[in-house]
């Protein structure tokens, strides 16, 4: 397990990137579980499944796709804040980071999309089942709980912490640069 | 405003699968997190467990309001819970019995010492919906 440690807690200033660094673009890809969250004018925050998610070609923004139960406020959010915050676990060695960013885009999801929500639902699976041995032979009832995205919404990596378990999660890791 | 816990949702709550929080700070950025366990205090009211100081213990104490959802894999259901933090504690039964099953979670997760209970945070509940497979 490679946990990501750019900085100190006590360094400071954080590095600033130009884009998502080298080692949480792999994470991404091996991690199996995602959840966000979005806020509407009152403060109230909202939490939306993330059935998959995918860096986009920027490197500097993370397409989350979503299932339509998750959906209510996403609109709501692009147009009052844009406020959002991504937490992405890897099961097994609870290693786990939270991206927040401000919200870009939202658009139904695609066949594309789909694909990658299919992936990130067997890295599910296969993490819980190696987690848990009395869930082998139960692959499909895991699977299925990772519903079928709706929308596929974008947004822009501001800042990135460390959220593993433990003493030093909520760790600044670093920014990236605001949109020019 | 406040709502009642079903009685079906306390095994759902000690299911051991863990747990997602939002919270939103007084500036409106919001953090999500996954945690161990919501503990079942009663009807109207649960606890989560403040451990290190994080963005969700401060952001409660400066906005009370949070979503939780508690994961029913078996049934494909999801318990989405609107809470309001009320209080916490550092002593008594709600607290001992938060510090017992903290540490038979981190012993069963291989985690076993690293965390210790600094206070029992009490949250009323507003409101529950289930969200399941349509």
């Amino acid at each position: 397990m490679a946990i990501l440690r750019l900085v100190s807690p006590v360094r400071s200033p954080e590095p600033v990137a130009r884009v998502l660094p080298g080692v949480l673009v792999q994470f991404l890809d091996r991690a199996s579980v995602a959840v966000a969250c979005t806020r509407d004018r009152d403060l109230v925050p909202r939490i939306h499944y993330v059935s998959g998610w995918q860096l986009d070609a920027d490197q500097k923004s993370i397409w989350c796709f979503i299932p339509k139960e998750f959906t209510p406020g996403l609109q709501e959010s692009l147009d009052d804040n844009r406020q959002f915050a991504l937490t992405v676990e890897h099961i097994g060695p609870h290693e786990t980071y939270q991206f927040k960013g401000t919200g870009v885009s939202l658009r139904p999801a695609t066949d594309h999309d789909a694909a990658v929500v299919a992936r990130c639902r067997g890295r599910f699976a296969s993490a819980l089942i190696a987690l848990q041995a009395k869930l082998a032979g139960k692959s499909a009832v895991l699977e299925r709980y990772i519903l079928d995205p709706a929308v596929a919404f974008r947004f822009a990596v501001r800042e990135i912490y460390l959220q593993t378990p433990g003493p030093g999660a909520g760790t600044l890791l670093a920014k990236l640069e605001e949109p020019a | 405003m406040s709502a009642r816990l079903p009685d079906e949702i306390r095994p759902v709550m000690e299911n051991g699968v863990p747990v997602v929080i939002a919270t939103c700070s007084k500036d409106g950025i919001p953090n999500v997190s996954i945690v161990s366990e919501v503990f079942y205090v009663d009807p109207a009211t649960i606890a989560l467990s403040f451990q290190f100081f994080s963005k969700t213990i401060k952001n409660v104490r400066e906005n009370p309001r949070a979503s939780i959802i508690l994961n029913d894999i078996p049934a494909g259901r999801r318990w989405v819970l609107r809470v309001e933090y009320d209080h916490s504690e550092t002593e008594g039964p709600i607290f001992d019995a938060m510090d017992l099953q903290i540490e038979a979670i981190a012993s069963a997760t291989g985690m076993s010492g690293i965390f210790k209970l600094r206070s029992a945070d009490l949250y009323r509940v507003l409101g529950v919906e289930t969200i399941a497979r349509s």
